[in-house]
């Protein structure tokens, strides 16, 4: 929860760039780095992400963390393919009776699908790590993902803190009566736990609702306002895609 | 020499199985070649649009129900980001929480769910991906939702005790999970090997701790429905997950 809550900071060379060119912008390298055969144009990416992520001053304690999960699956990959998988082998050994072959297109394949999952999560961690939740919600809105979508995903966002603290406080609790000293007491209180999670989110949502509509509220949330795009912001993600674009294209 | 290296990668291969299990089943960002990601993003889109509709729908009756789907995508969001120890594998692991919201709002309104929870970890924890959310939606979300729904739906047709029901609900939309998830991983990264081969070493990599992680969500599914049967029975009645007279009865 920690790096969920790690707000992008206001002030860094990606603030003044607007939500949507940064949202475009990503989805454009996402795909070229998956259309991509070879390890070339990903790694770029990749490096380009870990630039631009210490430019913005992200902690490195949470860079990593954001990294961990995707590594540990690239690295996994990577020995999928190279034992399982190919025609050309590298070497083959028999273990107690069983034939362990590498395979070096195997291993080449598992390269490009680690380089490829790198370069991606580089691209949409630094998207993460340069706006705000707002600003993004109404990037999407102007992509026309369904509003009601997005309102879910307010309503959502907003609650996560609210209900994992109210989750934090219940767990301490169990903890410190003993509920997670063996399997069983601590799936009965894993169960207690989500359980009373879901009455608190039934509870809150008509409280919430009662709130709102004293409010105002008509059925639909308001989102951020879109300033209208700088010339100067376009032309130099368009600079950018198409610098990406002849990389790819080498 | 030869025997130590050969011991060595074994070990080494285990552990990474394991391990890699352990991070429950979204797919991450990137695995998926772009021809896979643009058809598995298709195929949810139809799921996700039933979703919306049947929000909209509910919502111009009662104002109330977005902020109750808004709350339960955070709770699903909470569950599926919480550790739960996985004694075979010797880690821990996450439940997917799509079986309870399947049971609760149905299967249309947990796909929805679902597909915010996705997108709020994809942006924000790098667990899945932009990429390979309409997998997860397809995965997670519809498979999950609509095995969770249909079995505890069926076993309560059946007159099975709502422990037993709830039970069997996690445990298959666990597995139903899992099983979907074997099947995008492996024609993802299949590359030009065929893909049963691959699609069983994949499911057999799952199984150390998606087996044991199965019963662990369907004991976690039956707690919740029995906690809330016992403590807000009257919420159970109101989601139509009982009738009136079950309850009073």
């Amino acid at each position: 929860m920690e790096v969920f809550s790690e707000h992008p900071k206001n002030d860094h060379l990606l603030s003044r760039v607007d939500a949507r060119v940064k949202l475009s912008v990503s989805l454009l390298v996402l795909a070229m780095v998956l259309s991509y055969k070879g390890l070339a144009f990903p790694l770029f990416t990749l490096c380009i992400s870990l630039v631009l992520c210490m430019g913005i001053k992200v902690r490195p304690k949470v860079f990593f963390l954001r990294f961990s999960e995707p590594v540990l699956i690239a690295f996994v990959v990577i020995m999928i393919k190279f034992l399982f998988s190919g025609q050309d082998a590298m070497f083959s050994i028999n273990p107690w009776g069983m034939t362990i072959t590498g395979h070096k297109d195997g291993l080449m394949d598992g390269l490009q699908i680690s380089s490829r999952i790198l370069g991606a999560v580089s691209v949409l961690a630094l998207l993460g790590f340069s706006t705000p939740f707002t600003e993004l919600m109404s990037a999407l809105s102007w992509l026309r993902i369904p509003r009601g979508l997005i309102e879910i995903l307010m309503f959502a966002y907003r609650y996560i803190f609210v209900l994992s603290e109210d989750a934090l406080v219940i767990y301490n609790a169990q903890k410190n009566r003993l509920g997670y000293s063996s399997i069983r007491r601590g799936l009965s209180s894993f169960g207690v736990l989500a359980g009373s999670l879901a009455i608190k989110a039934f509870d809150s949502s008509q409280n919430t609702a009662t709130a709102m509509i004293q409010r105002g509220y008509d059925g639909s949330l308001p989102l951020l306002k879109q300033r209208p795009l700088r010339l100067a912001e376009v032309l130099f993600s368009l600079f950018f895609v198409v610098i990406m674009g002849i990389i790819w294209n080498l | 020499m030869k025997n130590r290296l050969a011991i060595s990668l074994f070990t080494l291969c285990s552990l990474l199985f394991t391990a890699s299990a352990a991070h429950a089943m979204h797919i991450s960002e990137g695995i998926l070649p772009f021809n896979w990601a643009l058809l598995w993003s298709l195929l949810a889109v139809p799921f996700v649009a039933w979703g919306l509709y049947k929000l909209k729908k509910e919502s111009s009756v009662d104002l109330s129900f977005k902020p109750l789907v808004g709350l339960m995508a955070a709770v699903v969001f909470i569950i599926s980001c919480m550790p739960i120890p996985v004694p075979t594998a010797g880690t821990c692991s996450h439940p997917c929480g799509t079986g309870i919201s399947g049971i609760l709002v149905g299967p249309a309104i947990s796909i929805l769910i679902t597909a915010v929870a996705l997108l709020l970890q994809a942006l924000f924890l790098a667990h899945g991906g932009l990429t390979t959310w309409g997998a997860d939606i397809i995965s997670m979300g519809v498979m999950g939702s609509f095995a969770g729904y249909c079995v505890f739906r069926g076993l309560r047709a059946l007159k099975a005790g709502l422990w037993i029901a709830g039970f069997m609900a996690g445990l298959s939309a666990d597995w139903a999970t899992y099983m979907t998830t074997s099947v995008e991983l492996a024609s993802g990264i299949k590359g030009d090997s065929p893909f049963l081969p691959l699609f069983w070493k994949v499911l057999l990599a799952f199984i150390p701790t998606q087996l044991p992680l199965g019963i662990l969500e369907g004991a976690m599914t039956a707690g919740m429905v029995v906690l809330l049967y016992k403590k807000r029975p009257d919420l159970l009645v109101k989601m139509r997950v009982l009738k009136h007279e079950e309850v009073t009865g």
